[in-house]
């Protein structure tokens, strides 16, 4: 049903193809997150904002798309059971909701991407459940799990705990068994999934993963690669700002993996995107998600590459290549040049641009990496943060200590 | 109507002349000359009479001066040296500054001999000084010889600070006698430099032979030994940069350098404070003119480094001080792309043994003086007879030594003090033993204390089990450490392994 093959790698890095039944997703890749239900009818795609005009976008709207079709970014979408109560609704209408899995709705009938349902840990054990206006449900692994499965996913992940970097240990230990705990009993229920499971682990480093690994194969009744399809690497959201702590994460996930023979399978690193991905790509890392582009573009701003943004009336569309940009219709969305135009139909233009940045430079790697040239890999990187001041120290410690040293002892033949 | 500004060119010569304060720019220009010359030997030599005048001397076998030359070196503002390292040919000027200037010179078999006789005087006279000049055939190779009597340069030329030592320094540290040209290759030609002072400047030494080759200490990248950062060192070979500007001309920044710790970079030439000469040097011509130490980053200390970064679209001041460019966008250029192979060099692994090497070995030297104050200690808890409680931390640490009654060893806190290293002195029955109390064990670890001194650890509880295992993993302090939690002790160091017990007093109370 799922299978993940390697077909290409650079060092760390690896090109992948991620097949579950009849889809198939190039890696690296960055899932947008896509709130499906927004509180809204059918008619309106379920909800209002930008969230609406991304949908219309996925589910090519004419007058939204301006004619093109844009649906080569939204080839594998995050949504997360969570989200089905951002906008606090009625129970019946949540149960309107789980009636039909999402591609059964008219209007999403068309969208043959892959959907990667998340548990939402973070932020369901954060509210403490799911809650609406006039309900309140405990979520467990089991109802989570009911819930994501009404969505009719392609990839589901178990409900997870996530740590924080201030934990005490004691704390941070009782979260892991927990996960493991979910994680045994979403196992259990294996065959319910048509599509692919994913485990998530949690760690800032290796001592850490190791804990957290092992917990979890104490917990189950089989070896992981038999129970599992993926491994989702959580936690990392506090630390998304801090690319040392992401890429030591990472790699030590990565190489965890190894030593106990997952390496056969993806390994996605949640809610992570923007300028840390290259060098999440270059330790090993296959997929991300995040919401990054949406909530960038809600606050105006518009991504000149993964390092920077500019306000959108600052923004200079012949500098990007994407067909956004390149689209008149949309330029003048962007602009704000035509009539009758609400905000969600300029900023649905822009989410759109920031999200092709992203996916842009994924796809870039993806060449790279299937010139299986370390060398090149290196280059890429170095070029893409010669401008980032505090970051590119850690890019360039990267490619020094794990692609490409700068100063090897064959380069001091000196006169 | 139009009118043209007027010159008086008396003053354009007084000032000029004026312009070079240091005796020793008078070497530099020398040098400089001589290299544009062609020159592969030049020879200075600075003589002083018995009324203490002083008379320099300066040959070379370079490619020697005609007329039109002659012109150039005695005129203003019509210098031929249009890449040469001579600024606009005011260089020459400073001879202006004695009483009589005599150049003799020999190319394609025509000999030059010129006089000019009271060059200051005359100026200071108001009255612009003439030179003679007298050709005659040669067949003699080509060369020059400049002299220049009754010298004074700046505020009165004062020939005792010329010292061969100081004369030495500055020259590789200030002109083309320093120069990195030599890693780079193309326009490069070898001179060697000889500098001889009369007796009564400076007796201490024979004269100055050298080169004009920049040379940095030998590599020494990974010395055996207890004490031995002071002595690493590593070269970071030529390396040509590249960088287009907006309006797409390229410029290039040749870029050599080394990071070396005291010992290796006491072997290096030095001239001033020691200390104001390491770090990144912006140079033209190969020449170092400024310091930009803000390529290193915050992060690192500029004095492990010492990398010469030329370019030649630098532009400096008449005297070579200083780069004139500065706010535009070449210069950001620059820096921009020095910055960039500085923080590689930074994220060297080598660099970065050499910092951890340095950093363990100051903390093994801090130990090494901690041991005599511990003993000291020791005696004055002996003598005092044990604890008397002056802060909150001994009064938990008094609780303990109550809470450890009923237990199967006596440990008493003998000694407590909260910001030591070492915080506490143990009573117990093997004696007196050197302490860490901690609340958590893994807290001790995260500061990175050193365990040479310590006999026990006393701890509320260990703390974070997987920060531990990351420390045990990696290694602590450049050395093996084990954590064995079954046994309650903790196992450090490679050959001289120590154990030292932990008492967790979480279970225990
Ligand atoms: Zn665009």
């Amino acid at each position: 049903m799922a299978s993940f093959d390697v077909v290409a790698e650079a060092g760390e890095a690896r090109r992948g193809q991620l097949q579950i039944n009849d889809r198939t997703l190039e890696t690296p890749h960055l899932f947008p997150v896509i709130n499906f239900y927004g509180g809204g009818n059918e008619g309106a795609l379920f909800g209002g904002g930008v969230h609406r005009t991304i949908k219309e976008f996925l589910a090519h709207d004419n007058e939204v798309t301006g004619g093109e079709d844009y649906s080569d970014l939204f080839n594998g979408v995050m949504t997360s059971i969570s989200s089905l109560a951002d906008y606090g609704i009625r129970e019946k209408k949540l149960e309107w909701y789980l009636d039909n899995e999402i591609r059964e709705w008219d209007c999403f009938s068309d969208y043959d991407g892959m959907i990667f349902a998340d548990s939402g840990g973070y932020k369901i054990l954060k509210q403490g459940g799911l809650e609406g206006e006039d309900f309140e449900k405990d979520i467990d692994q089991d109802k989570a799990l009911d819930i994501q499965l009404d969505l009719g996913p392609d990839i589901v992940v178990n409900l997870d705990h996530p740590i924080h970097p201030d934990d005490e240990f004691e704390e941070r230990i009782e979260k892991m068994e927990q996960t493991a705990a979910n994680a045994a009993r979403f196992a259990e229920r294996r065959d319910e999934v048509n599509g692919a499971c994913y485990l998530t682990v949690h760690g800032y480093y290796e001592a850490m993963l190791e804990r957290s690994f092992d917990l979890i194969e104490d917990e189950l009744a089989e070896p992981i690669p038999e129970a599992f399809d993926g491994i989702a690497l959580g936690s990392l959201v506090p630390r998304k700002d801090n690319v040392e702590v992401l890429v030591e994460a990472v790699s030590d996930c990565k190489r965890e993996m190894q030593q106990r023979g997952y390496d056969d399978l993806p390994l996605h690193v949640l809610g992570i995107s923007g300028n840390a991905m290259p060098l999440l790509v270059a330790v090993g890392a296959d997929t991300f998600d995040s919401a990054s582009y949406l909530h960038q573009a809600i606050n105006g701003k518009y991504c000149v590459n993964l390092f920077e943004t500019v306000p959108i009336d600052e923004a200079n569309f012949d500098d990007c290549e994407c067909r956004i940009c390149n689209d008149d219709f949309h330029r003048a969305r962007m602009r704000n040049e035509m009539d009758d135009l609400y905000q969600k139909d300029i900023l649905g233009s822009v989410a759109a641009h920031n999200l092709a940045v992203q996916q842009r430079e994924l796809r870039k790697f993806r060449q790279l990496i299937a010139e299986a040239d370390k060398e090149r890999v290196a280059e890429y990187l170095e070029e893409a943060v010669k401008d980032q001041k505090g970051f590119r120290k850690f890019a360039y410690q990267l490619i020094n200590e794990r692609i490409n040293p700068y100063f090897e002892e064959t380069d001091t033949t000196y006169a | 109507m139009h009118k043209t500004p007027q010159v008086n060119e008396v003053n354009e010569f007084i000032e000029i002349a004026s312009d070079f304060e240091d005796p020793l720019e008078v070497i530099r220009e020398a040098l400089s000359n001589s290299y544009d010359a062609g020159a592969t030997q030049v020879d200075i030599k600075i003589e002083q009479d018995a009324e203490g005048r002083n008379t320099l001397i300066i040959k070379d076998d370079g490619h020697g001066m005609d007329e039109d030359d002659l012109s150039s070196f005695f005129d203003l503002g019509n210098s031929n040296k249009d890449d040469a390292i001579g600024y606009k040919g005011h260089g020459t000027k400073i001879y202006y500054k004695s009483d009589k200037i005599r150049v003799e010179t020999v190319t394609d078999g025509t000999r030059i001999e010129s006089v000019m006789d009271q060059p200051w005087a005359k100026l200071n006279d108001r009255e612009l000084p003439t030179y003679s000049i007298e050709e005659t055939e040669s067949d003699e190779p080509s060369r020059t010889r400049i002299e220049v009597h009754g010298f004074r340069a700046g505020q009165g030329f004062d020939p005792r600070k010329l010292t061969y030592n100081k004369i030495e320094h500055y020259i590789k540290w200030k002109t083309i006698g320093g120069s990195t040209a030599w890693h780079f290759g193309d326009d490069f030609h070898e001179m060697d430099i000889n500098v001889e002072l009369s007796p009564t400047i400076d007796d201490t030494q024979d004269q100055i032979e050298t080169d004009n080759r920049l040379q940095f200490p030998p590599e020494n990248r990974d010395p055996e030994g207890e004490f031995v950062a002071e002595e690493m060192c590593k070269h970071y070979p030529p390396r040509e940069l590249t960088v287009t500007l907006d309006d797409s001309r390229e410029l290039t920044i040749e870029v050599v350098g080394m990071v070396g710790g005291k010992e290796a970079r006491n072997k290096l030439p030095t001239y001033g404070k020691h200390s104001a000469q390491f770090g990144i040097w912006l140079a033209k011509d190969h020449i170092k003119v400024e310091r930009y130490n803000d390529a290193i980053g915050a992060d690192n200390e500029f004095f492990h480094f010492f990398f010469i970064a030329n370019c030649q679209d630098l532009e400096l001041s008449a005297n070579r001080e200083k780069i004139r460019n500065k706010s535009g966008d070449v210069y950001q250029s620059i820096t921009d792309e020095l910055n960039r192979y500085m923080t590689k060099v930074c994220q060297d692994s080598w660099y970065r043994n050499y910092i951890e090497r340095r950093k363990l070995e100051n903390k093994q030297r801090s130990i090494q003086s901690q041991g005599s104050s511990l003993e000291e200690r020791l005696q004055h808890t002996k003598d005092q007879g044990g604890l008397s409680p002056s802060n909150p931390a001994e009064v938990i640490a008094a609780l303990e030594r109550y809470s450890a009654n009923g237990s199967p060893e006596t440990l008493e806190i003998a000694d407590f003090r909260l910001d030591e290293e070492v915080n506490a002195i143990v009573d117990t029955d093997e004696g007196y033993k050197n302490a860490a109390l901690q609340v958590k064990l893994s807290d001790f670890f995260e500061n990175e204390t050193p365990l040479t001194h310590i006999d026990r650890f006393i701890c509320w509880k260990l703390g974070d089990l997987d920060a531990l295992t990351k420390i045990e993993r990696s290694s602590y302090l450049g050395k093996p450490i084990r954590f064995d939690f079954s046994n309650n002790e903790v196992t450090y160091g490679d050959e001289n392994k120590k154990t030292i017990p932990v008492l967790e007093l979480a279970d225990k109370v």
